[in-house]
């Protein structure tokens, strides 16, 4: 039953402090599942007071009505009704649409765009971002960019990417790959998740936190450091020289650094950037290593410098090249 | 009381809440004695979350007024202090002027996204555990470890947006500081800075 002013005591519970308590069981129920005694606590306070349960069903709805998306339901709609399109939905479309519908949406400051940017195998490309940032996109990657004014945010599907991250103390700047997050502030950094490798990342300049999700372990890391983020391994940070920074980020100016690396490993590494093949026929021909600069668009050029410079054969097949014993 | 379910919760954030500031507009012009808006609205998301089903409501405006007007008419029945005029406001002769137009449905929804430009006004870790939850998508506890902090406080930092929300709904009244404050402390974080541009419904 309704209390109202007139007959109200002094202590009478102002709605303020029910919508304290109602946004906090709220957030409590977004957080997850409630513990049996929770429910019970919830269930009595709401059943105090007609109001209680009426802020929470209000607090509810809030939460809903600013989360990303909420179920669709097309039945209930009226024909004069607009459709409930998700928010989801809706950034999609825009980011499709383009500059008129986005300027329409973005003094909302919420909103996001997302954008894809791919490069296929044996292709490099930098893409400028709207903040001044770069992303250099590797051979066979792909990125996807979500700008909103609170987080700049990138999620790296495959590949590698090197990232130089204008200064912006105000929009943390993050890449996700594979269950790993790299959060930066203003730095440069690669970070690379291909088929054969563990997620790495390489910094180059400045700082930035490494956090693996599925155990919430956190690593800082500084300039001239790599980590490779093995599943089920600690997260650990390897210094490394400046000169094996540049080395490792030499696909920047489309080479490939080996550098004391075995032909198997460089057999891999060519791989990434072409579908001609480097095969190995021939016992203890795999374990050979070799060190040098190498244009990672050639991998013919490549097989026939090893050939020279190990006193092998390189036999050019349809589909790639063939190293083998003279 | 029944509790909302998400279902409810989902109907009222598409239906409901975008009159919300609708339905306050009009119960401050009527000015009636002895009633306070926030317990009206209170009142009024507790029938709406307790009844049986709504997949046979047309038009959600018109229900959700009609809804505010029985809890009132109810109260002034019960009431000694009765005026006259409030009976005649609301009379479902006078109803006409409270029938929404169509297209003020998409509108409605358009203004009630505007009331999120309030997150920006909030201190930088409750702005980004906000982001990253509801609109980045993760789980409080992910938030909590991209943050660096427990998802106690991430919690605390949700409820905080979610109150801040709420109450610029029902901007009408100033949201109260010492709430907020109470939440700071609790949350050590620096005060909520309200933005200036604050406007009533």
């Amino acid at each position: 039953m309704p209390t109202w002013k007139s007959s109200r005591s002094g202590s009478r519970e102002t709605s303020e402090a029910i919508d304290l308590a109602a946004a906090g069981w709220v957030a409590r129920c977004d957080r997850g599942e409630l513990t049996s005694s929770e429910q019970a606590q919830l269930d009595a306070w709401a059943a105090q007071d007609t109001r209680h349960a009426g802020a929470f069903a209000r607090a509810m709805a809030v939460n809903i009505a600013f989360t990303g998306d909420y179920p669709a339901q097309p039945g209930a709609l009226s024909q004069t009704q607009a459709p409930a399109i998700s928010r989801r939905q809706m950034l999609a479309a825009a980011a499709g649409v383009g500059a008129l519908a986005v300027t329409g949406i973005s003094g909302y400051g919420l909103w996001q765009r997302l954008d894809r940017e791919t490069t296929a195998k044996g292709h490099m490309r930098l893409i400028p971002l709207a903040d001044g940032s770069t992303a250099t996109l590797n051979t066979d990657s792909a990125i996807s960019i979500a700008y909103d004014e609170h987080l700049r945010r990138i999620t790296l599907h495959q590949g590698e990417a090197l990232f130089d991250v204008a200064k912006d103390a105000t929009r943390p700047f993050l890449v996700d790959a594979g269950g790993v997050t790299v959060r930066a502030v203003g730095t440069s950094f690669a970070v690379k998740w291909t088929a054969q490798s563990a997620i790495g990342v390489i910094m180059r300049e400045g700082t930035v936190d490494v956090v693996r999700h599925a155990d919430g372990s956190r690593v800082r890391m500084v300039a001239d450091t790599v980590l490779d983020a093995v599943p089920g391994d600690r997260l650990v940070v390897r210094s490394i020289t400046a000169g094996a920074v540049q080395s490792a980020l030499a696909w920047k100016d489309g080479q490939i650094d080996l550098n004391r690396m075995t032909i198997a490993q460089a057999a891999n590494e060519f791989s990434r950037y072409s579908d001609r093949k480097i095969a190995i026929d021939g016992p203890g021909i795999a374990d050979l290593r070799i060190t040098g600069l190498y244009p990672a668009n050639d991998p013919d050029g490549f097989a026939e410098a090893v050939a020279l410079a190990l006193g092998l054969n390189a036999r050019k097949t349809a589909d790639g090249v063939v190293l083998q014993r003279r | 009381m029944t509790l909302a379910t998400q279902d409810r919760a989902s109907w009222m954030a598409r239906q409901i809440l975008p009159f919300e500031p609708a339905l306050r507009s009009w119960l401050r012009r009527k000015m009636i004695a002895n009633i306070d808006i926030d317990d009206i609205i209170q009142e009024s998301y507790a029938i709406l979350a307790g009844l049986d089903r709504v997949d046979h409501i047309r038009n959600a405006k018109s229900y959700l007024f009609e809804v505010a007007k029985s809890i009132i008419r109810q109260e002034l029945r019960r009431s000694s202090v009765v005026h006259l005029r409030d009976i005649v406001e609301l009379d479902p002769a006078n109803l006409a002027e409270t029938t929404p137009c169509p297209e003020s449905v998409a509108v409605a929804r358009d203004e009630l996204r505007r009331t999120e430009a309030v997150i920006k006004t909030l201190p930088a870790k409750c702005r980004e555990a906000f982001t990253l939850r509801k609109i980045q998508g993760f789980s409080q506890r992910e938030t909590a470890q991209l943050m660096a902090i427990s998802e106690k406080t991430v919690e605390k930092h949700i409820g905080k947006a979610l109150l801040t929300l709420m109450t610029t709904i029902g901007r009408g009244k100033n949201i109260n500081r010492d709430t907020l404050e109470e939440i700071d402390a609790d949350l050590e974080i620096e005060p909520l800075r309200l933005a200036g541009n604050q406007r009533g419904y």
